[in-house]
């Protein structure tokens, strides 16, 4: 009596507790059913954006280093629509005959010449949205000088960041020496990390525009920007540092390096990936922050240099313009360009993590060298 | 090519050598350059709160600081400057955003670590890591364009058809943040439950509780300091955020009746006056309080935080 008693509200529980994980499923899945909804929206209706082709008379615009543009952008686009093509063949060809060194080899051939006959013949075909001037009031303006300007800003905050973010990584995981110093500088990086964007574009704004009075400039928003991501780089630069086995660096210095040596030619190489996939997660800040920026660099773009690349001129960003059009935009067709200008972005994101993939895939090759060589 | 390696000890010692250069960096020198990355990045950090410190101070001697923390209206055209709307606003959509948002994620971190299919799992996760890679600004946008009508739908169903309310405001915010968050929440609870020992399991399950009791009576305790980070690390992030908020919360500088009506935030005041007060005047120093304000809070809870996640990176 009593066991079969203890057996049913066992029973009970069980199929109570059934009941709970079915609802806790449905419920995970239908969270992700809310990204997948919107991630599709955002690549249907951007991406009928970016391909109507509508009323292609091109516009010859007189503005400086927009021939070179349009170069760069057709050999972009078509660079990774035969990269896309590629990979899909190559998966087929792999599962037929099996992997071959020397389909590698024509892989990479395709792409590179797909890419350059892109550029050279079908740089005057390119979806206008792509490489056209933003219009305040009136519709079928482009996003030409945006993603001019979004990509320069991710080069230059990297320039900023990547030496002084790997140094100060070196420093905090094999130089340190006086704990106090560590301990401030550990405090410094997690402040940083808590600010929320605003402050430092308050402080670039103060720094740049007002003490300085220069204005705004990309210089200042990269700046910005890559204070910004100076802890994340430190930070998961350091744990790719600590990762690496110690026995190598032991062999290394027992061969006689120094731990300078060491550094530069076993840990930095070693560390590689690491380093590479904190670049990429700083670009991405790079490419959707808008905040300080419309504080440091501004929300337009000039007719007069939109193209140049002086670092000491405006000009606005994907995001930011994402934010402009809707919040002060008077054309009649901003959700078309909103959605657009969101299309670009992610496609740029994407893209940017594909490409650190197969960089990354560079660099582990060194270091499984070197593990091979110490095997 | 066998030859040319088999060949007298030093001439394979050569080869090394030209395998791995000598490097032509001095020592010296790269030591001072790491040491002062370091001092670059503590001397930038000074320099930030320094800045904003002595303008934000000067903001607050002219306003005070229970104006600015207490008013109830900012209105800098006639030399109000209360915080109050844009304080409770800044706070009411980073907890709505928390219960909203962070919840959720954290229940289907747990449902992904202990229940869900091997297959579900991977994909599920990378689903996640593609939502926490879309800029913020580009949810606003979405929020904009299909959140706020709904939700103006609702407050009318709620508050009857001709009242004053709209899709503007609070409940959007938080809506729109909490959607902004939960992915990044979701993978970083997603990571301290990975890190529970699965020993602790096994010893579960062996005393005869069942996965599910598992769950929630073993790994999520046991977890519980990393989750707590991964919800404050959200609530940071909803309280910080600027654009996406602007876009979707209306605007006006006064204390909502609810949660429909149009308010704002800390950040997004900032944006917008900025363009506005020129700097030096009281109006412009009283924009630096504030961010003073948001500065001194966040550094708050990120020293919370470290205090709660300290014993776990030991353990």
């Amino acid at each position: 009596m009593k066991h079969s008693t203890a057996v049913d509200s066992l029973r009970r529980g069980r199929s109570r507790e059934r009941l709970l994980k079915g609802l806790l499923g449905a419920a995970s899945m239908s969270l992700a059913l809310t990204y997948v909804v919107a991630l599709a929206h955002l690549i249907l209706r951007g991406g009928a954006k970016l391909v109507s082709f509508t009323s292609y008379a091109y516009p010859v615009s007189d503005i400086e280093g927009e021939g070179v543009m349009r170069f760069v952008v057709a050999a972009c686009v078509f660079g990774a629509v035969a990269w896309g093509a590629s990979l899909i063949a190559r998966a087929l060809l792999e599962r037929l005959y099996g992997s071959d060194r020397r389909v590698n080899t024509v892989s990479q051939l395709f792409v590179a010449s797909v890419a350059l006959l892109g550029a050279l013949l079908l740089r005057d075909r390119l979806p206008r949205f792509l490489v056209s001037f933003p219009s305040e009031t009136t519709a079928g303006g482009g996003v030409g000088p945006e993603m001019f300007n979004t990509i320069y800003f991710a080069v230059l905050s990297t320039t900023f960041t990547l030496p002084i973010g790997v140094g100060a990584a070196v420093y905090l995981a094999r130089f340190a020496r006086s704990p106090r110093y560590v301990s401030a500088l550990r405090t410094a990086l997690d402040t940083l990390a808590s600010l929320p964007s605003i402050v430092y574009g308050l402080f670039g704004f103060l720094v740049f525009v007002v003490e300085m009075k220069a204005g705004y400039s990309l210089f200042a928003g990269a700046f910005v920007l890559s204070l910004l991501n100076l802890p994340l780089v430190v930070g998961v630069t350091e744990e790719s540092l600590h990762a690496v086995p110690r026995e190598l660096e032991d062999a290394s210095l027992a061969l006689g390096a120094t731990q300078v040596e060491t550094v530069r030619h076993v840990t930095l190489p070693y560390a590689w990936p690491g380093i590479l996939s904190a670049l990429v997660l700083s670009i991405g800040r790079v490419f959707a922050e808008s905040a300080p920026l419309i504080m440091t660099a501004g929300t337009t773009v000039s007719r007069t240099n939109a193209y140049s690349l002086s670092p000491f001129r405006g000009g606005e960003t994907l995001a930011v313009h994402l934010w402009y059009v809707n919040s002060s935009g008077l054309s009649p067709d901003k959700a078309d360009v909103s959605a657009g200008t969101a299309a670009v972005l992610i496609a740029l994101i994407a893209l940017t993590n594909m490409l650190a993939a197969r960089l990354a895939l560079y660099g582990g090759a060194l270091g499984s060298r070197l593990t091979k060589a110490t095997r | 090519m066998q030859q040319v390696i088999a060949q007298t000890p030093e001439d394979s010692l050569q080869r090394r050598v030209r395998l791995a250069p000598r490097s032509r960096w001095p020592d010296a020198l790269v030591r001072v350059f790491v040491k002062a990355c370091g001092g670059f990045v503590l001397a930038t950090t000074l320099l930030l709160i320094g800045f904003l410190a002595r303008t934000g101070l000067v903001g607050m001697k002219e306003v005070g600081i229970w104006p600015l923390l207490f008013g109830s209206r900012w209105k800098p055209e006639d030399q109000l400057y209360g915080g109050l709307p844009l304080v409770l606003g800044t706070f009411v959509s980073a907890l709505g955003a928390a219960v909203i948002g962070a919840t959720p994620a954290v229940l289907a971190a747990v449902w992904l670590t202990e229940f869900a299919p091997a297959p579900v799992r991977s994909s599920y996760r990378r689903l996640m890591e593609i939502a926490a890679a879309v800029p913020s600004v580009v949810y606003g946008w979405l929020a904009l364009v299909h959140l706020v009508p709904l939700i103006g739908t609702l407050a009318h169903a709620i508050y009857g058809a001709d009242s004053d309310v709209g899709g503007e405001g609070l409940a959007s915010s938080a809506v729109l943040l909490g959607v902004m968050i939960a992915p990044t929440v979701l993978l970083l609870s997603v990571d301290a439950l990975a890190r529970v020992p699965h020993n602790l399991r096994e010893a579960s399950a062996a005393l005869g509780a069942s996965p599910w009791q598992t769950a929630f009576q073993v790994v999520m305790p046991h977890a519980w300091r990393g989750l707590l980070v991964a919800v404050f690390f959200g609530f940071a992030r909803a309280a910080g955020e600027t654009m996406a908020v602007q876009m979707v919360i209306g605007g006006a500088r006064v204390i909502p009746a609810n949660l429909f009506r149009p308010t704002t935030t800390i950040s997004s005041q900032i944006v917008m006056d900025m363009q506005n007060a020129r700097p030096g005047t009281p109006g412009n120093n009283a924009l630096f309080s504030m961010a003073l304000i948001l500065l001194v809070v966040s550094v708050a809870v990120v020293l919370v935080m470290r205090t709660l996640s300290r014993p776990q990176v030991r353990g």
